[in-house]
């Protein structure tokens, strides 16, 4: 074969089980070098590039850029030598099958990189949905084995619905869709037929519901039975009141603008609900004094020709006191509590695409305009859309601000498998009381920790907070 | 309420409505129960015991044994009826109906039709069905399919003692024929049965017999108490069947069918007749069309299979649809992806 190579679905990460192709970068027939950019594939979780890793030509482009999703694995496209004849490519295309694409062997890898040269691999143990031809002597209808055969569906353990067995398309496409258990609602009120009316059932219980006496009513339904519209339509509307003044309102059309969730906001809302759902958590409420931080960082900026924020001096006090209460320190996996030496610290951005969180590594170890550096490259590549699987895989804690928009205080959820996240609230001025008793204004920062109670409790959580606290009151100790 | 047994709410209904009315009259082979043994009349009593006694209250006259003629039997009602009477008409097995066919579908069910609506045909035709006695291919079948199918004919299928008392008056009391199934099976149920002499139950209504919202089931007759049971199972699982017993066939209640539909979005029919247009095909495909789109799986018909009723015992009981069968049924309607 002259150097035929699949391009193939990556797998990025554990989790990964298919991906988009938001875009390609180069067309059918174009050439490419090394290290040039091919396609912008999209997972559940990130946006990220895929760069050739040798120089060839994209042969056949096998699947556009759209909202499809693809499974690991699958062939996306073909790259040859610019001489390959279309012939070889089609032989190629044909007697391709899948990899292996167990999780073991590629996670942990960061870099995004083609599936190895497609050797006549067994078949995949795991249903493979590459299109294929199937041979049987089952019977099964044409459209059915059509289907089948586009969506590389195994027919064997399908126990066809026709008669004596036979496999019809409703089969096959059962086959391709995971089984679910029914959500259900379970039992209701028997209300039992009465003399006092004739209503049909619905129209009994919706009675029964809304507490309408049937006796008075007279039905519309088959043979004069009270139907469910005859007790709806005394179902009493609830009344607005009468406007004060002027002419009566009117309402416009005011219609929804449905725009479904896309894959970002889809992945942050499953897994924020998972957190809130299964997560047990508690809040620890505190503020500290920051008055000395602000006329430090004001000075260390100029000393060290640093541009940290506030958020930075807030991210370096949460790492030191993460390292000082590795209780706290922590991710939380099943039944088992991982703790940490260092701390990486996730920082909440809002991107356009939605909310990501990428992590400043060892944020213990970083000195105050590392940090800030670090950061600052992290939100330029949130912003415009690029941070890539390694800048947001694991992180043991947390940092949520939202300051900047004048909140004082929020509580945040926290991000697994992590146990815990502070959420900071915004620079205020306070009126106290002073040493000698007269009323002076410092400025103070709110924050609230979340914290997972499965793993930490709330004395150690208390006391990595009070070593944060004590930290931004005397922020020397940021430089020790 | 006093308990009877199905039977009995038969025997009871039919001697209150001809106490009542002297109009009624019932006509059918051996239903005197005795007539030319030596014991006399009333010495065996019909086969179902289903008219013990009426011949000693009644007489002759208003009890008639007929000759082994199922056309003669149901010629004499179409007669009686457009003259006026009420007969109500024992076919013993509703496997003969075949041989008096003519008269029950060409006649009965057509006189209102052809004369144009100036005239009436009060007729009961009461006849026992189904299967689970062992008695073979000719013995053993529900025929309502058939007769659901005929314009011009209401097709009634009680399944407790008191539903008999309610629906048997109501068809006593209607102007047109009306057949009346009552299952050979079911005779020694027993119930809580209404003492009210005016007790009627309306064409047409069927009656929820369980609540739940995530399968309706839709039945009759004997297979009605199979799916009780099932919902009963199922309940404990937080699996909840709404169980209709339509009561009749014809008038059919689409209202009760589909608003429970629209609520459970899962649709089993489950009859005694074979499947081939039967009346489980024919409510599958009411759903199908009228409530497609409140549907989250398709509509699942259990009927027994498309072959004669077997005798073997155990051929018979593979043969009806079983218990076991019905939840199969919900929980593959259940699991559909």
């Amino acid at each position: 074969m002259a150097n035929i190579r699949p391009f193939c679905m990556p797998k990025w990460g554990i989790e990964m089980t298919e991906g988009t192709i938001a875009e390609w970068m180069v067309k059918e027939g174009d050439a490419f070098t090394k290290g040039q950019v091919l396609c912008l594939i999209e997972t559940a979780k990130i946006t990220n590039e895929v760069e050739a890793e040798y120089d060839a030509v994209l042969k056949r482009l096998l699947t556009p850029a759209s909202e499809d999703a693809h499974p690991v694995g699958a062939l996306l496209g073909v790259f040859a030598d610019a001489d390959t004849p279309d012939a070889e490519i089609d032989a190629f295309i044909a007697g391709f099958k899948p990899a292996e694409t167990s999780v073991a062997a590629k996670s942990g890898s960061s870099a995004p990189a083609s599936a190895p040269a497609a050797a006549p691999a067994p078949a995949a143990a795991e249903p493979a949905r590459a299109p294929r031809k199937i041979v049987t002597n089952r019977a099964i209808s044409p459209e059915a084995l059509k289907l089948a055969e586009a969506e590389g569906v195994d027919i064997e353990p399908i126990a066809g619905s026709d008669r004596n067995g036979r496999i019809t398309y409703q089969d096959v496409v059962q086959a391709t869709r995971p089984e679910r258990a029914a959500a259900l609602k379970g039992s209701a009120t028997l209300i039992e037929d009465s003399a006092e009316a004739f209503a049909s059932p619905l129209a009994r219980r919706l009675a029964a519901t809304h507490g309408i006496a049937l006796s008075g009513i007279t039905g519309t339904g088959p043979r004069g039975r009270i139907s469910k519209a005859d007790v709806l339509a005394l179902v009493k509307p609830t009344t607005a009141a009468a406007p004060v003044f002027g002419a009566a309102f009117e309402l416009v059309a005011n219609p929804a603008t449905v725009q479904p969730f896309d894959k970002i906001r889809k992945i942050v809302a499953k897994r924020l609900t998972e957190a809130k759902q299964t997560i047990p958590h508690f809040y620890l409420r505190s503020s500290a004094r920051v008055d000395d931080l602000i006329a430090l960082r004001k000075t260390a900026n100029v000393v060290l020709g640093a541009k940290a924020s506030i958020n930075d001096y807030i991210v370096k006090a949460v790492a030191l006191a993460l390292v000082r209460h590795p209780d706290v320190n922590v991710q939380v996996h099943g039944d088992a509590v991982n703790s940490f030496a260092h701390a990486d610290v996730s920082i909440a951005v809002a991107s356009p695409k939605g909310l990501v969180t990428p992590i400043v590594r060892q944020a213990d170890r970083m000195h105050i305009a590392q940090i800030a550096a670090t950061t600052r490259a992290l939100i330029d590549k949130a912003q415009a859309g690029k941070l890539g699987y390694e800048d947001m895989d694991g992180g043991t804690f947390s940092v949520s601000n939202l300051g900047m928009f004048g909140i004082e205080n929020f509580d945040a959820i926290i991000n697994p498998p992590q146990g815990a996240i502070l959420a900071v609230g915004g620079v205020n001025r306070v009126a106290v009381e002073a040493d000698n008793g007269e009323i002076a204004f410092e400025s103070r920062i709110s924050f609230t920790l979340s914290v997972d109670h499965r793993a930490i409790d709330g004395a150690a959580g208390a006391q990595f907070l009070q070593t944060f606290k004590n930290l931004l009151e005397a922020p020397e100790g940021l430089f020790a | 309420m006093p308990k009877m047994m199905y039977r009995d709410a038969v025997v009871t209904t039919i001697a209150e409505e001809m106490a009542r009315d002297e109009n009624v009259v019932c006509l059918g082979e051996d239903i005197v129960g005795g007539m030319g043994t030596p014991g006399g009349p009333e010495a065996i009593g019909g086969i179902w015991s289903t008219s013990t006694g009426l011949f000693g209250k009644f007489g002759a006259d208003r009890v008639i044994d007929t000759p082994i003629s199922e056309s003669a039997i149901m010629g004499a009602a179409a007669g009686l009826a457009l003259s006026g009477k009420r007969p109500i008409a024992e076919l013993m097995f509703a496997d003969f109906i075949g041989v008096s066919l003519d008269q029950i579908w060409n006649q009965l069910a057509k006189f209102r039709y052809m004369f144009g609506g100036k005239t009436k045909c009060p007729a009961v035709i009461r006849m026992a069905y189904g299967a689970g006695y062992n008695a073979a291919a000719q013995h053993s079948q529900a025929v309502h399919q058939i007769l659901t199918g005929m314009p011009g004919l209401k097709v009634v299928m009680p399944s407790t003692p008191a539903d008999v008392k309610g629906l048997l008056r109501t068809a006593i009391r209607d102007d047109d024929p009306v057949i009346f199934l009552e299952h050979k099976a079911l005779y020694g149920m027993s119930g809580e049965v209404p003492d009210d002499p005016e007790y009627m139950i309306p064409f047409g209504h069927a009656r929820l017999s369980r609540a739940g919202q995530d399968v309706t089931i839709v039945s009759t007759g004997l297979l009605l108490g199979f799916c009780e049971a099932v919902a009963d199972r199922l309940a404990a699982e937080g699996i909840g069947c709404d169980v209709i017993d339509l009561r009749t066939t014809s008038p059919l209640d689409e209202e009760t069918i589909l608003d429970s539909v629209e609520v459970t979005g899962r649709l089993i029919v489950v009859d005694e007749a074979p499947p081939r247009c039967s009346l489980a095909g024919d409510i599958c495909a009411l759903v199908a069309e009228k409530a497609f789109a409140a549907l989250k799986a398709p509509p699942l018909a259990v009927n027994p299979p498309h072959t004669p009723v077997p005798f073997a015992r155990e051929l018979e009981s593979a043969y009806l649809p079983s218990v076991d069968k019905i939840e199969a049924a919900v929980r593959k309607v259940l699991s559909y992806r």
